[in-house]
C-alpha cells in the first residue's frame, strides 16, 4: 500500500532531520559539493565560477553555460552564476540571503540589504578590502573617487576605518522636475523663476487648456503614493529629499533630518495650498506608479518629478498614445524668499558589493579579478549592451538596445552604467545606442540631463549608513512622516499638526538617531 | 410540486439576490480580462474600466508563445494532481483514527494539530529542517510539505465523526477491519468531503510560491505562480538607458492581467466538475439530537 | 492497567498504524521547526546560529509592549479581528443556506462558481482593483455623482478603512467559504426533507430544523479554527489596502512586524510577535473549545 511508502519515506526523513540539524555548525554540507564541482573546472586552468547575488526584478537567471554566462566568461575571465532570487522590494531578497547565510552557503559576491553589511563585517563574514582592492582590483580603486572611499572608511561598522564594501556611485544629479515646455510656449509663458511665477504657470496649466482638447482635464503637477515623487515641490524650500524620503543636510549649522526642519513645515504648507486650489493632482498621495505615469503619458500633466534620464520612455509613450511629441524642459528650482532651493543629489547611493570572506583563495582571487574587470572602463559599454540578440541588436552598424523582455533576457547583474555612472558615460551610452526613431526623445533627455546639473546639490547626509537607524525601523521607514505629510497635504490635518509630528518623531527615537547621525558626520568631516 | 406562492416569492428573492451578488463577484474579473485584451496605449492612459479598449490579442500572443510558461504550467498541473491525491490519502488515514473515540491518543493529537495550525514556525528553522531532509533544490518540495494540512485534517475528522454509526457497526459484525472499513465503506461514501478537500489542497498546490522561492534554485522546476510574480511584483528598480518600447502593443499591465487569467482559469474550471460529488455523495449522515 | 492498554492495542492497532504517517509529518514539518521559535527569547544572529545566539529573556516581548504605538496597533488588530469573526464569518453560512434553496442545478452551479472566483485573485490584484474603484474616475465616485454628491477619495479616509476591509474580505472569500458548507449540506439525507414536506413544513422551517442543525457542527469547528487565528488577519490583505493616511486605523500587528521585523531581517523580534499572536489565539481556542464541549459534543478535543 502506498501509504506505507510514504510512511517509510517520512520516517527516513525524520532521521535525516535529526542528523543534519544536529550538526548545524558544521560548514560545507552541500556547499562542499558545489565547491568540488567548481574546483574540477578550475583544475584544468579553466575559469572559476563564482556565485553572485544582486537585484533581479524578474529577468532570467545566469546559469552555467548560458549566453550571458559565456559572455561574462569571455569578457571578464570569470564564470558568473546569478541564480534567480526574487527581489520584491528587497524584502524577499534579504530573507533569502539570510537563509543562505544560516545554511553556511553565502554567495561569493553580493549586494547587502538594509544595512546587512554591518553584521556581516562584525562577524568576519565579508572580507576586508582595504589592502586587497589596490593590489588585486586597481580598476575599482581608481574608478571610485577618493572622497567616497573616505566615507566608506568612516562607515566601517568595526570602527577601524577599514573598507568592507564597494559603493554605488553616481557622479551627477539624476533628478529634476520636468515641465512641459511646449505648453509654456503655447500659452505664451516664460519659464518660471520664482515661486509666484511657478504658481501662475500651474494656474495657467489648470485653466487655459494647454493640451487643447477643450476639456479641463489638465493636472498641473502632482506625485505618487506614499508622498513620493513630488520632490520638486519640496526642493524650493531647500528640503533634502531622495525620491520622497526626507534626508539629512545641514540646517541651522547642524546635520538634521529634513523632515523636522522649518523648511519642511513651509514646504508642506505650500503644497497643502496647491492641493486645495487644485494645482496638484487630487490623487497625488494615492497614485500608483502605473496611474501617475498613465496621467503623464496621456498628455494631461504639466510638470512631474523623476529621473531625467528615464524621460525618453515617457515621451515615447506619450507620443504613441496621443500623437503629441511633447517637449519637456528641466524646471529650474523656483526661488522662494528666505530659502535656498536645490534638487537633492547623492553621489553615494548605497553599498553595492561585498565579498565573502572566502577560505578558498582561488575563489577570492577570482572574485577580485571579476570586480577589477567589471570596473575596467573599456568593458563598460559591452557590459551595458549585454548579449547580442538578447539584450541588443545591430542595426545600420549600430548597437541598439532591445526592449525589456523578462522571458528571454538574462539578468545583467554586472552593469557599471548603473553602479558607477558619470554624466558623460551615460550620455555617451545613450547617443551611441539610440535608434533613428527614438532620437528626438533621447536628444531631449540628454539636453535635460546636462541642464539638471545646474540645480543639483550633494547633501551633507550623503553616504550615511543605515546603521544609524538600528532599533528604530519606523524612523528609517519614515512611517510617521508619511502619515503626517500626507494628511497635511490633503488637508485632513492643519499645518499646526506639524509641530506635534516633530515632537513625536523626536520621542520615538528621532533624538537618538539624530545623535548617531551627527556622530557619523563628525567622523566623515575629519 | 406543491409550492405555495409565498415560497415561490421566497425562492425568487433569494435567486435574484444571489445573481446580483454573482455579478458583483465577477465584475473585477471582467475588468482584468478586459485589461489583458486592450492595447498598451489604452491601458497606459487608464482608459480601461470594464470593457476592452482598442481590442488586441497581443498580450495573449506573448503569453501563449512563451515556452517557459507552458512548461511551468504543466509542471504545476502535475504537482497539483499528484500532491492532491497524496494529500487526500494522508489526511484520510490520519483523520479516521482521530474521529474514533476508541483511539486513545485522539485528544492529545488533536491538541497538537491545533497547535500546529495556530503556531507558525519561524522561517529559518523551517528552512533548515526542510533542507535537512533533502528537499533543497529537489522538486519533491513542490509536493511533500503540502500533503497534510491541520485545518483540512480537522474538517475531514468533523465529517467522519458525523458518519453513520449503524453502518459501521454492521460492517464490523461482518468482520471488517479498520483498514477495509476506511477504504471500502467510509471513503466511498465521503465523496463530498473528499471533493472539498481536493479543492482545498489543489488550490494551495496550484497557487504555491513560497516553497519554490525558498527551496528551488533550478528555474526548470519553477511553478507557474513564480513566473507570474515576475509580472505582478511592481518593483520600481529603475534601469538606466532603458530602451524603446514604442513598437510593442503590450506593457507590464496588460501582461500582468493576461498571466493572472492564464493562471486562474484551470483551477476555476475544476470546481464545477467537483460539484457533482456534492450532490451524489448525499447518502451518509444521521441527524443527531 | 497494563493489560487494558495492551488489550486496547490488540484490538485497535490499525488505528495507531494509520496515524503514524501523519504524526511523523507533523513532527518533521511542524514541531521540529517550531522548536526554533526559541529565538524569540534570544538575539538570534544568522552567524551564530540557534545554539550560540545569546539568551535575552523577554526582551523582544517588552520591546513590543513598550512601543509607543503598541496600544493603537493592538486595538486595530483586535477590532478588525472582531469584525472578521462577527460580520465576515457568518456570511458563508448564510450564502450556503441561500444557494441550497435554488433547485435548478445549472443555475446553482453557476452562482457557486461565480461567487468563489474572487478567491483566486491575489490581494495585490484586488488591492489594485479597489484603488481603481474608489479613484476619482472610479465606479464609486460615478455612483456618488448620480446622487449629486461630492466625490470622496475613500482610500485616503480613515473612516472608510474598516468598512472597506470588511467588505473586501466578504467579497473575496465568502463564496470560497461556502464550499465546506455546501459539502456538509449535500450529506443530508433527502428523505428528511421529503418527510418534512409531507408534514407540511415550510422552506424556512426546513432550514431551521433540518439544514441548519446538520450544518452546526461544521460551523462550530470552523468557528473554533477561526478564533485560533484571531489576531492573524493576513498581512497581504491589510498591506494592500493601507495608505499612510489610514495608518491610524489600519496598522495591525502583521503590518507592524513586517516593517520592523521582517523587512529588517530581525528574526527574533518577528518570532516574538508571532508567538504573542499564537499564544493568544491558542488560549482563545482552548477556552471556546471547553465551552463548546459543555454545550455540545462538537469540540475539537
Amino acid at each position: 500500500m502506498s501509504f506505507k511508502k510514504v510512511g517509510l519515506f517520512l520516517a527516513a526523513s525524520a532521521l535525516a532531520v535529526t542528523a543534519v540539524t544536529g550538526c548545524n555548525g558544521n560548514e560545507n554540507n552541500s556547499a562542499g559539493n558545489a565547491n568540488a564541482n567548481q574546483n574540477q573546472a578550475s583544475n584544468g586552468d579553466q575559469v572559476v565560477d563564482i556565485e553572485v547575488w544582486g537585484t533581479n526584478i524578474g529577468y532570467q537567471p545566469v546559469t552555467k553555460g548560458s549566453k550571458l554566462y559565456e559572455f561574462y566568461k569571455e569578457k571578464l575571465g570569470v564564470g558568473v552564476i546569478n541564480p534567480y532570487v526574487e527581489w520584491n522590494g528587497g524584502t524577499n531578497y534579504l530573507n533569502q540571503l539570510n537563509l543562505k547565510i544560516a545554511a553556511n552557503e553565502m554567495p561569493d559576491l553580493f549586494v547587502p540589504q538594509q544595512g546587512l553589511e554591518d553584521s556581516l563585517a562584525k562577524n568576519g563574514a565579508i572580507v576586508d578590502l582595504t589592502e586587497l582592492l589596490p593590489k588585486y582590483a586597481p580598476n575599482v580603486w581608481k574608478a571610485i573617487p577618493e572622497d567616497i572611499w573616505k566615507v566608506v572608511k568612516a562607515n566601517d561598522p568595526t570602527g577601524q576605518g577599514r573598507i568592507y564594501y564597494i559603493p554605488n556611485v553616481v557622479e551627477y544629479g539624476r533628478y529634476a522636475g520636468l515641465i512641459r515646455q511646449d505648453w509654456l510656449d503655447k500659452l505664451g509663458l516664460k519659464m518660471p523663476k520664482t515661486q509666484d511665477e511657478y504658481v501662475k504657470v500651474l494656474e495657467a496649466f489648470r485653466d487655459k487648456d494647454p493640451n487643447g482638447n477643450g476639456q479641463k482635464d489638465e493636472i498641473p503637477t502632482g506625485g505618487r503614493e506614499q508622498v513620493r515623487w513630488m520632490d520638486h515641490l519640496f526642493a524650493m524650500y531647500g528640503v533634502a529629499m531622495f525620491e520622497g524620503y526626507p534626508d539629512w543636510d545641514i540646517y541651522d549649522g547642524k546635520l538634521t533630518y529634513s523632515a523636522v526642519t522649518p523648511n519642511m513645515r513651509a514646504a508642506l504648507e505650500f503644497i497643502a495650498k496647491l492641493y486645495k486650489e487644485g494645482l496638484i493632482d487630487k490623487e497625488s498621495v494615492l497614485n500608483s506608479k502605473d496611474k501617475w505615469e498613465g496621467k503623464i503619458q496621456s498628455n494631461k500633466v504639466g510638470n512631474y518629478f523623476h529621473w531625467v534620464e528615464q524621460g525618453n520612455l515617457v515621451f515615447e509613450n506619450l507620443y504613441k498614445n496621443t500623437g503629441v511629441k511633447a517637449e519637456f524642459s528641466v524646471l529650474p528650482v523656483p526661488e522662494v524668499a528666505g530659502y535656498k532651493g536645490f534638487y537633492t543629489m547623492k553621489k553615494f547611493a548605497s553599498p553595492l558589493w561585498v565579498v565573502k570572506n572566502n577560505k578558498d583563495q582561488e575563489k577570492l582571487m577570482a572574485t577580485l579579478k571579476l570586480l577589477n574587470n567589471v570596473y575596467d572602463k573599456k568593458n563598460w559599454k559591452d557590459l551595458f549592451l549585454g548579449v547580442e540578440g538578447m539584450h541588443y541588436t545591430m542595426k545600420d552598424g549600430k548597437a541598439i538596445k532591445l526592449p525589456d523582455d523578462k522571458s528571454t533576457q538574462e539578468n545583467q547583474i554586472l552593469n557599471p552604467a548603473t553602479s558607477i555612472s558619470t554624466l558623460d558615460l551615460t550620455i555617451d551610452l545613450f547617443n551611441s545606442t539610440v535608434s533613428e526613431d527614438s532620437k528626438w526623445a533621447i536628444d531631449q533627455v540628454t539636453r535635460n540631463m546636462k541642464e539638471a546639473q545646474k540645480y543639483a546639490k550633494v547633501i551633507a547626509g550623503d553616504g550615511m549608513p543605515a546603521s544609524v537607524y538600528d532599533g528604530f525601523p519606523d524612523i528609517n521607514n519614515r512611517t510617521l512622516y508619511a502619515e503626517y505629510a500626507a494628511k497635511i497635504i490633503i488637508g485632513q490635518y492643519p499645518i499646526s499638526k506639524f509641530d506635534e509630528f516633530v515632537e513625536k518623531w523626536n520621542k520615538s527615537g528621532g533624538e537618538e538617531v539624530t545623535k548617531r547621525a551627527r556622530e557619523w558626520y563628525s567622523k566623515v568631516q575629519q | 410540486m406543491l409550492a405555495s406562492r409565498g415560497e415561490k416569492v421566497f425562492v425568487g428573492v433569494i435567486t435574484g439576490l444571489l445573481i446580483l451578488l454573482s455579478v458583483v463577484a465577477l465584475v473585477p474579473l471582467v475588468s482584468v480580462i478586459s485589461t489583458s485584451l486592450s492595447s498598451k496605449s489604452a491601458v497606459d492612459m487608464n482608459l480601461v474600466t470594464l470593457w476592452p479598449k482598442q481590442f488586441t490579442l497581443d498580450s495573449w500572443k506573448y503569453i501563449v508563445d512563451r515556452p517557459d510558461l507552458w512548461k511551468s504550467f504543466f509542471l504545476t498541473l502535475s504537482t497539483t494532481v499528484i500532491g492532491t491525491v497524496l494529500a487526500l490519502l494522508m489526511t484520510a488515514l490520519f483523520a479516521y483514527p482521530l474521529s474514533k473515540p476508541e483511539f486513545r491518543w485522539g485528544s492529545v493529537i488533536m491538541m497538537a494539530v491545533v497547535v500546529a495550525m495556530i503556531f507558525k514556525a519561524p522561517i529559518i528553522p523551517y528552512f533548515l529542517t526542510v533542507r535537512g531532509i533533502g528537499l533543497y533544490d529537489n522538486p519533491l518540495v513542490l509536493v511533500i510539505p503540502h500533503i497534510l494540512n491541520p485545518f483540512n485534517l480537522i474538517i475531514m475528522r468533523t465529517f467522519f465523526k458525523q458518519f453513520s454509526k449503524e453502518l459501521e457497526e454492521a460492517a464490523f459484525l461482518e468482520g471488517c477491519g479498520y483498514f477495509r472499513m476506511l477504504f471500502q465503506f467510509v471513503l466511498p461514501l465521503s465523496k463530498a468531503v473528499l471533493a472539498t478537500l481536493a479543492l482545498f489542497y489543489g488550490v494551495v498546490l496550484w497557487n504555491q510560491f513560497q516553497h519554490p522561492l525558498l527551496f528551488l534554485q533550478d528555474t526548470n522546476w519553477f511553478p507557474l505562480q513564480i513566473k507570474i510574480r515576475q509580472f505582478i511584483t511592481d518593483d520600481s528598480v529603475i534601469m538606466a538607458g532603458a530602451s524603446s518600447t514604442m513598437s510593442l502593443n503590450y506593457n507590464e499591465r496588460t501582461l500582468r492581467a493576461a498571466t493572472v487569467i492564464f493562471a486562474i482559469v484551470p483551477i476555476v474550471v475544476v470546481y464545477p466538475f467537483l460539484q457533482k460529488y456534492f450532490v451524489k455523495g448525499a447518502m451518509i449522515g444521521s441527524v443527531k439530537g | 492497567m497494563k493489560s487494558i492498554a495492551s488489550h486496547q492495542m490488540k484490538l485497535y492497532w490499525p488505528l495507531y498504524v494509520m496515524a503514524i504517517p501523519g504524526i511523523i509529518f507533523l513532527i518533521v514539518f511542524k514541531f521540529i521547526p517550531l522548536a526554533g521559535a526559541v529565538i524569540a527569547f534570544k538575539d538570534y544572529s544568522v552567524f551564530q546560529g540557534f545554539i550560540d545566539s545569546p539568551w535575552v529573556g523577554f526582551k523582544h516581548f517588552e520591546t513590543l509592549l513598550q512601543h509607543p504605538d503598541f496600544l493603537n496597533v493592538f486595538s486595530n488588530t483586535l477590532l478588525l479581528g472582531l469584525f472578521k469573526l462577527t460580520i465576515v464569518f457568518p456570511v458563508p453560512v448564510l450564502l450556503a443556506l441561500m444557494i441550497n434553496e435554488i433547485r435548478k442545478s445549472a443555475l446553482k452551479k453557476g452562482i457557486q462558481t461565480a461567487l468563489y472566483i474572487p478567491h483566486f485573485l491575489s490581494w495585490v490584484i484586488v488591492g489594485g482593483i479597489l484603488f481603481d474603484f474608489f479613484s476619482l474616475s472610479g465606479m464609486f465616485n460615478i455612483i456618488l455623482g448620480w446622487f449629486g454628491a461630492e466625490p470622496v477619495l475613500a482610500m485616503q479616509e480613515s473612516a472608510y478603512f474598516r468598512p472597506i476591509y470588511v467588505l473586501a474580505s466578504i467579497w473575496k472569500d465568502a463564496g470560497w467559504g461556502t464550499v465546506v458548507y455546501m459539502a456538509a449540506i449535500s450529506a443530508i439525507d433527502p428523505q428528511l426533507y421529503e418527510s418534512a414536506m409531507i408534514d407540511g413544513a415550510s422552506r424556512i422551517r426546513q432550514i431551521r430544523h433540518i439544514t441548519f442543525p446538520i450544518l452546526l457542527p461544521t460551523v462550530l469547528v470552523l468557528f473554533l479554527l477561526d478564533i485560533g487565528n484571531f489576531l492573524d488577519l493576513g498581512f497581504d490583505q491589510v498591506y494592500n489596502l493601507l495608505t499612510p493616511m489610514t495608518y491610524n486605523v489600519g496598522d495591525i500587528l502583521d503590518t507592524y512586524v513586517f516593517r520592523t521585523g521582517i523587512q529588517q531581517g530581525q528574526y527574533s523580534f518577528a518570532t516574538a510577535v508571532g508567538l504573542f499572536q499564537s499564544v493568544i489565539g491558542f488560549i482563545m481556542v482552548y477556552t471556546f473549545n471547553k465551552l463548546s464541549n459543555k454545550v455540545s459534543d462538537g469540540g475539537l478535543w
